[in-house]
């Protein structure tokens, strides 16, 4: 989806389905389209968690140059899950990250709506 | 009358340039209000060459009674332990260090290369430098664990990077003024009465700390600076926003991560790209915990200090 041609694709797709694309979503609708992406069987990159600052700041390197319309490139890199992740349960309500109120991630690099249970392997407390 | 030398060593004057910002008291007050007699300063001394030695000559002796030697900067070994790199009025610093320290009644070390080491002693430290009476953590440093000054007290460490004007100059002049007994310095010879409290007493984002919302980007006024950026405010003692710099401000209130300048081990992390002002963590928890507090316990009082944030805490309050 680097190309030009296939960003306009992207876009179209989601004008069709939704009638706008994610850079002009309001909050629930993004959650919309994120939950749909998973109901339809999104799989994103879990693992490895990034154990250290140094890991964790790779992820934002690849995820900082992306537009606001990749919303699934987002998803993918992130490991976003929509149920808490691991033994301890973290999740996103106990996010450094997480705005409880707005329900809403609020590192920059991702920018997106999110549920309190939901989880990214981008957590930090 | 109190004779006060102060000297120079593996340093960038950035002490000096601080002590001269001093307002409470200023600089000047020193000398016409406390009668600190300034025997010879870098910045300051009209002495050039063989007068600047005499001086110390003279102070080493005991013609000149030294009653406060203040030194900036590290103590510079190298090559090879002789000291040699940093020589000064025709030989090495170190000597004069250790000469003139053991002739004065107080020896004050200003700034983090004086009192710890600083940058200078990173490692591989190519200058072996050294503070005087620690090398960071470790007690020992150039003049030794055991070194007393006449006065009986350890060397008086006043760290920072740099050390706040006011620091200096209060302990100047509470050393002056006789009242040195009043000092009590904790374990890595700091005086108490600036560096019991930390960084985070009286910063403006404490809020901000309590509801866990973070600061995510440099510039933001909403959110604590210690959860994402790096800020080791709850973990440094200093009081920087209790005494603030100029008069109004502070670096977590300026928007700017404290960077632990007083603690023996600064600077902290490798300094490669993107660590410095990064918090670092282990799996998404913070490597280095506010001071007291363990991992359990911040979990926990995350969880609920998430909990029962309110909403304004969300937002930027301070609306010009």
């Amino acid at each position: 989806m680097n190309t030009e041609a296939g960003k306009t694709e992207r876009d179209a797709a989601f004008l069709a389905r939704y009638g706008v694309t994610p850079a002009e979503a309001g909050h629930d609708m993004l959650m919309r389209m994120i939950e749909d992406m998973f109901a339809e069987g999104l799989v994103t990159e879990v693992e490895p968690f990034p154990e250290t600052d140094r890991e964790f700041s790779k992820l934002l390197d690849i995820l900082r140059p992306l537009d606001a319309n990749a919303l699934r490139e987002k998803l993918v890199i992130s490991g976003w899950l929509l149920e808490p992740y691991g033994a301890d349960k973290m999740r996103c309500q106990e996010c450094m990250y997480y705005l409880v109120h707005k329900r809403w991630c609020d590192l920059p690099e991702l920018n997106l709506p999110a549920k309190p249970d939901w989880w990214c392997r981008l957590w930090r407390i | 009358m109190a004779n006060l030398l102060w000297l120079q060593g593996g340093a960038c004057s950035g002490n000096t340039m601080s002590f001269l910002n001093a307002e409470e008291p200023s600089a000047c007050d020193l000398v016409t209000d406390f009668g600190i007699n300034i025997l010879w300063h870098p910045s300051l001394g009209l002495e050039l060459g063989d007068n600047v030695k005499a001086i110390l000559e003279k102070c080493i002796s005991g013609e000149i009674p030294l009653d406060i030697f203040v030194f900036e900067g590290t103590v510079i070994n190298a090559p090879n332990g002789t000291g040699e790199w940093n020589r000064f009025c025709g030989r090495p610093m170190k000597d004069w260090v250790k000469d003139l320290s053991a002739a004065s009644q107080f020896v004050v070390a200003i700034g983090d290369c004086a009192t710890y080491g600083g940058i200078p002693a990173m490692a591989p430290n190519p200058s072996e430098s050294q503070g005087l009476q620690f090398l960071k953590r470790a007690k020992g440093g150039s003049l030794g664990a055991g070194f007393k000054a006449k006065s009986g007290l350890p060397v008086i460490n006043i760290p920072g990077c740099p050390a706040h004007p006011d620091w200096v100059t209060q302990i100047v002049v509470a050393v002056a003024t006789g009242r040195a007994g009043d000092l009590t310095l904790d374990e890595f010879h700091r005086p108490k009465t600036f560096f019991s409290s930390f960084t985070q007493t009286g910063c403006t984002r404490n809020m901000h700390f309590a509801y866990k919302v973070s600061t995510t980007a440099f510039g933001q006024r909403k959110g604590c600076l210690f959860y994402d950026l790096g800020c080791r405010g709850p973990m440094t003692h200093s009081p920087c926003n209790r005494i603030l710099w100029n008069r109004h401000s502070s670096k977590t209130r300026a928007g700017m991560p404290c960077l632990g300048c007083t603690e023996p081990e600064f600077p902290f992390f490798d300094l490669n790209p993107g660590t410095v002002f990064k918090t670092q963590t282990v799996m998404g928890v913070p490597k280095d915990m506010p001071t007291g507090v363990d991992k359990v316990g911040y979990i926990k009082l995350t969880a609920a200090a998430k909990g029962m944030a309110p909403a304004w805490a969300e937002e930027d309050i301070f609306v010009v």
